[in-house]
């Protein structure tokens, strides 16, 4: 099973496949490909941005001793 | 002997171990002590009364001796206490004239000295604070603990957050909602410490010690909001400073308002002008990401819109190259039919009967019938004699 990837990695595999469209490596027959992959990458992203709360934790340790 | 009836009074074997009363005074009606008890006594007594107290005054007659015991004296316009410490226990530079608040515990010494041993000192007051401000300043960027060689960055993809605050301050509640309104998916463990007062660095340090120590978060954000000088104080705790600095771990510091700056500011890797400001610093925002996503895919598809059009544009070129050609070769064709034409239409009989030939058909025996064609009249006639003809020089010419 894949591991599940954070918001993080894929905005960073985003930013790859995006420089891809600007590089020597480009490739028309291989664009759409590459596109619908970054078109499924942003709606993931997208739908994580929505979600994704902090977890904030008061720690119980006391630091006035 | 009657000066001595309250403390004697306040004194209760009950509660001290030393100073009971060797005999009964010649006047049968005071306790009677050794020097050394009585100072016991008085000390004990003192200790139950006023184990820790703050004074505030100006410091005078300031000095160290050995390099270990600090001495002065804390005065106001009538009186004057002295004091004594440990130079480890100095925090911010004194020198006379400043006006401080120090924690002590009064004691007799054994020769009868009354003086307020300190735990703790520091300035107060613009001035003063000013003053010891600038003294530490000077002596820590000289030791480099402000150089900015010494810094280190925000990390990328910061997924784990150690805070420093207290969480009743509304500096720290600007920072929670921020990071919450901004970002998402971070673990923030938040040490709850005092942010001003005395004891706020011993307690801000300790919670350094305590995300070094665990190392599990990979940024300290030390955060305060604003207050006046004297509140923020704190944060120019020699000690405090050097532990900021001192920190495996980066820390960003945004304590007080933008004008404010302390030396745990310049002592930090990162310094943010106020809580709300380090919360933005430490965060992507979720509108930026959005803003990027949108460009990005802009850009992608544009670019593909790009190489099709140059792809177009490169296929039109070669068509023009091969219409040029062909066209050329049509050009070529049909000079060569021309050509031929022109050739053909000199070999037509109506223009050789044109330049005067007949033509004769039918029986060309002697009495037979021909039919003979000019260009301008059909003629029957009979054949009356036929005989051979000899073919004159250059007759093959125009071949």
């Amino acid at each position: 099973m894949a591991e599940k990837r954070g918001i993080s990695e894929k905005i960073a595999e985003l930013d790859r496949l995006s420089e891809w469209f600007y590089s020597d490596d480009f490739r028309l027959e291989e664009a759409t490909a590459k596109y619908k992959e970054a078109m499924k990458l942003a709606k993931e992203i997208e739908s994580d941005l929505a979600e994704m709360k902090n977890e904030i934790e008061v720690l119980a340790e006391d630091f006035s001793k | 002997m009657s000066d001595l009836a309250g403390p004697a009074a306040a004194y209760s074997p009950a509660h001290a171990g030393a100073g009971v009363p060797q005999a009964a005074s010649p006047a049968g009606d005071a306790p009677c002590f050794t020097p050394s008890d009585f100072v016991a006594v008085v000390n004990q007594t003192l200790e139950y009364a006023y184990a820790s107290v703050l004074v505030t005054g100006e410091v005078a007659s300031f000095k160290v001796n050995q390099g270990k015991w600090v001495f002065f004296d804390i005065k106001d316009e009538e009186t004057s206490v002295p004091c004594f410490m440990s130079v480890w226990g100095l925090r911010q530079p004194l020198e006379d004239g400043m006006k401080v608040v120090v924690r002590g515990t009064p004691k007799l010494t054994k020769w009868g000295k009354f003086s307020l041993t300190v735990t703790k000192v520091a300035p107060v007051g613009e001035g003063s604070l000013k003053k010891a401000y600038e003294m530490l300043k000077r002596k820590l960027a000289d030791e480099g603990l402000f150089d900015p060689a010494r810094k280190r960055g925000i990390p990328e993809r910061l997924t784990r957050l150690g805070v420093i605050s207290s969480t009743q301050a509304a500096g720290y509640a600007d920072f929670v909602k921020i990071i919450n309104a901004r970002w998402g998916g971070m673990k923030v463990s938040v040490a709850h410490t005092q942010v001003q007062g005395m004891d706020a660095p011993d307690q801000i340090i300790r919670a350094l010690q305590y995300f070094n120590e665990r190392g599990d978060v990979r940024m300290i954000a030390l955060i305060r909001g604003g207050g006046s000088a004297d509140d923020l104080s704190c944060f120019n705790d020699e000690k405090l400073v050097r532990a900021v600095a001192a920190s495996k771990i980066p820390v960003i510091c945004g304590i007080g308002h933008e004008v404010d700056e302390s030396l745990c500011d310049l002592a930090a890797d990162v310094r943010a002008s106020t809580p709300s400001n380090a919360a933005e610093m430490l965060t992507p925002d979720k509108m930026a990401v959005r803003a990027r996503l949108m460009t990005e895919m802009g850009g992608m598809a544009l670019a593909v819109k790009n190489a099709i059009n140059a792809m177009l544009g490169g296929l039109g070129a070669k068509s023009a190259d091969w219409k040029r050609v062909i066209c050329a070769k049509i050009d070529q064709n049909a000079a060569l039919v021309q050509q031929k034409w022109k050739l053909i239409a000199a070999l037509n009989p109506e223009r050789v009967l044109e330049r005067g030939y007949a033509i004769i058909a039918g029986d060309k025996s002697p009495g037979g019938v021909v039919k003979i064609t000019t260009f301008t009249e059909e003629i029957e006639a009979k054949i009356v004699k036929i005989q051979e003809r000899k073919v004159q020089d250059g007759g093959k010419e125009g071949n």
